[in-house]
């Protein structure tokens, strides 16, 4: 029972649910739907350019994080037959500060912690950890429970989930945009 | 232009057992010997030890006990990162009454890197925050030791019966009882530390310390002889067959790392203790004297005594290049800096046709002639504005610019060779020095000036490649 509002500003297409705190020094641009409890710091950049984007529920996008929906490399945004593929994002996730996003699918309850960098052709089940500094940018599903790190992207399945992430409200003092 | 800064660029060359060349930053000077000293060319003597994470010092017997391990602190088996003791919330029953429940603290370690936790290889949570955590025990401890025993106790016999020997044949002269061989055997078996710090002069106090340890330790410790088996466990049938599970199987880092047990499976891998670090002393070979002495509290990174080579002698750097070309003459400018409080007088001279230093040059230089003076370094100067500058007359074709206790100079470089690589000029720069140490004999006219006594060096420096 998401209420969905419309925002009367220059970023015509961003849905934001009620309950979800967005700052307004974030950069949100294109069709990008942001589901209840998510907080989305200043300075973090949600960039719908090749397709929407869906966010669930839950999720904490730090400063400086950039999750995009961009064209691949070698497509221009003119060529025919490309159609728009959405990015789905699922809940209780964490983008660390500085991450850059650009799976089209992410699962539920994983951490991309910071400066961590995600290609295109990844799919990110539940549970996975991607490591700080690492970039992944393979075609590939990253089994449950996954975690990601060194400098190598050495890999290693965890037992233990991390508890899911009590979120903090969010940054005071920082002008937001009201969602009711 | 910050490369040109860089320490490799500028090498001095020390004479020692081998002819190094290194950077200023990286060498010591030995002020009572007045000589350069690399890192090759003292000794380096443990000081104390400590645990990185923790900073705990440790006396160094107890260290050897517990084979340079720290007691409180674990790496990660997987990463070798340092693990953390995490606290949770566990329910459970009061003892006074079973059927009701109170949260208890439980702690469990956790690594922040790579997020191995304890629970994975099924270690229980403790209810201690530390101490708790055991190492687990190794079948094998007991046979090692004996047998550690046994071959120190024959290490010992025959560095005695080789030390007798040699000691009946030199009578006549000078006894020299400890050679460097019979010092190593002891040490192969890590013998006690007393006999390991030999100086060359005192042979007849540590005989007496051996005749004493015999009369100890007469007893025989036997062991049995490993048996050869003909039969071995056979591979399980499924070898061939069986998927591989690539998360459980462990890297050859994270095997070795724990030589004794070598697990092939990550759940069997175990945290062990942190390793300790040590503090060195450095000590100079030939006079004996410490060059570089750090404090003894690991938390402190000072130095009690630290005869550091830049605090002695000019440090020569690189200021600019222009393009090199082949056969034509370039200017390079350098700078000089004086670390010493008096003024320093230096020359430059080039070195001659077959000078056996000069094996790198690949490249003419013309240093200045004449003398350049350097002023002393002025802690205060910075502070002091009302100060005169002053003056020097330096000739401009010569001197660049001057600032406190450093100062530009021009060397003209005639680049010889044509193949790729560095061009390389090597020239011997030649200073006064004043030794400040405590003179042998005490001076009759008072507080007369130290003795100044000229050093030279021979310094490379490599300029870069030839730009066409």
């Amino acid at each position: 029972s998401d209420k969905m509002s419309d925002k009367q500003s220059a970023q015509k297409s961003a849905k934001i649910a009620s309950g979800a705190v967005v700052c307004v020094e974030s950069e949100i641009r294109g069709d990008v739907t942001i589901g209840a409890r998510t907080v989305v710091h200043p300075k973090a950049r949600i960039i719908a350019e090749a397709g929407p984007i869906v966010i669930g529920e839950g999720n904490l996008i730090e400063e400086q994080a950039l999750i995009i929906n961009s064209y691949p490399e070698n497509i221009t945004p003119d060529s025919e037959g490309v159609e728009a593929k959405t990015m789905t994002i699922g809940i209780n996730n964490v983008f660390e500060v500085g991450c850059m996003s650009q799976a089209l699918k992410i699962g539920d309850n994983n951490v991309i912690e910071s400066k961590a960098d995600l290609g295109r052709n990844m799919i990110l089940t539940s549970g996975c950890i991607i490591g700080a500094c690492c970039q992944v940018n393979t075609c590939e599903v990253i089994p449950e429970n996954t975690v990601i790190f060194g400098s190598g992207c050495q890999r290693r399945v965890q037992t233990e989930r991390p508890q899911p992430q009590t979120l903090h409200p969010g940054p005071k003092n920082v002008p937001l945009w009201h969602s009711e | 232009m910050a490369s040109l800064l860089q320490p490799d660029r500028v090498l001095y060359l020390v004479h020692g057992e081998k002819k190094i060349r290194s950077p200023l930053s990286t060498l010591y000077f030995c002020r009572y010997c007045s000589e350069l000293r690399s890192l090759e060319c003292v000794s380096h003597e443990v000081d104390s030890h400590y645990c990185p994470s923790c900073l705990e010092n440790m006396p160094s017997a107890e260290a050897k006990l517990k084979k340079n391990r720290c007691a409180n602190c674990f790496d990660c088996p997987c990463c070798m990162h340092t693990l953390s003791t995490r606290a949770t919330n566990i329910p459970a029953p009061l003892p006074d009454d079973p059927s009701k429940t109170a949260m208890k603290k439980a702690y469990y370690l956790a690594c922040g890197f790579c997020r191995w936790t304890s629970r994975d290889v099924g270690m229980a949570d403790k209810s201690v925050a530390s101490g708790g955590w055991q190492e687990p025990d190794n079948p094998h401890t007991q046979r090692i030791n004996k047998l550690i025993e046994y071959y120190q106790q024959l290490a010992q016999r025959e560095k005695l019966e080789r030390d007798r020997k040699k000691l009946a044949r030199r009578r006549p002269y000078m006894p020299l009882a400890f050679s460097q061989h019979t010092i190593h055997v002891v040490e192969k078996y890590g013998l006690g530390t007393r006999l390991q710090r030999q100086r060359p002069g005192a042979p007849i106090t540590s005989l007496a310390g051996l005749s004493l340890k015999e009369g100890e330790d007469q007893k025989e410790i036997n062991i049995e002889p490993a048996q050869a088996l003909d039969e071995v466990e056979p591979l399980p049938e499924d070898c061939y067959t069986r998927p591989i599970n690539l998360p459980e199987v462990t890297s050859l880092r994270q095997r070795l790392l724990q030589p004794d047990f070598q697990p092939a499976g990550a759940s069997q891998l175990h945290p062990k203790h942190k390793h300790l670090l040590i503090k060195r002393s450095l000590r100079c070979r030939k006079c004996e004297h410490n060059l570089s002495k750090p404090e003894f509290n690991p938390t402190s990174i000072k130095f009690k005594i630290q005869l550091v080579a830049v605090s002695y002698i000019p440090e020569v750097r690189i200021m600019s290049i222009p393009n090199l070309r082949f056969q034509k003459e370039c200017q390079v400018l350098l700078t000089l800096t004086n670390p010493v409080e008096n003024i320093t007088h230096v020359t430059l001279v080039g070195c001659e046709e077959g000078d056996p230093e000069d094996i790198n040059s690949t490249a003419k230089v013309m240093v200045p002639t004449k003398e350049l003076v350097l002023a002393g370094k002025d802690a205060a100067a910075e502070y002091d504005e009302l100060a005169e500058p002053q003056d020097f007359q330096d000739d401009p074709d010569v001197v660049a610019f001057r600032k406190s206790n450093k100062i530009g100079f021009f060397i003209k470089v005639v680049p010889q060779r044509e193949e790729d690589g560095d061009v390389t000029v090597s020239f011997k720069i030649r200073h006064d020095f004043r030794n400040l140490a405590a003179p042998i004999r005490p001076s009759e006219e008072g507080d007369a000036p130290a003795e100044a006594i000229w050093l030279t060096h021979h310094v490379e420096l490599s300029l870069g490649p030839i730009i066409a």
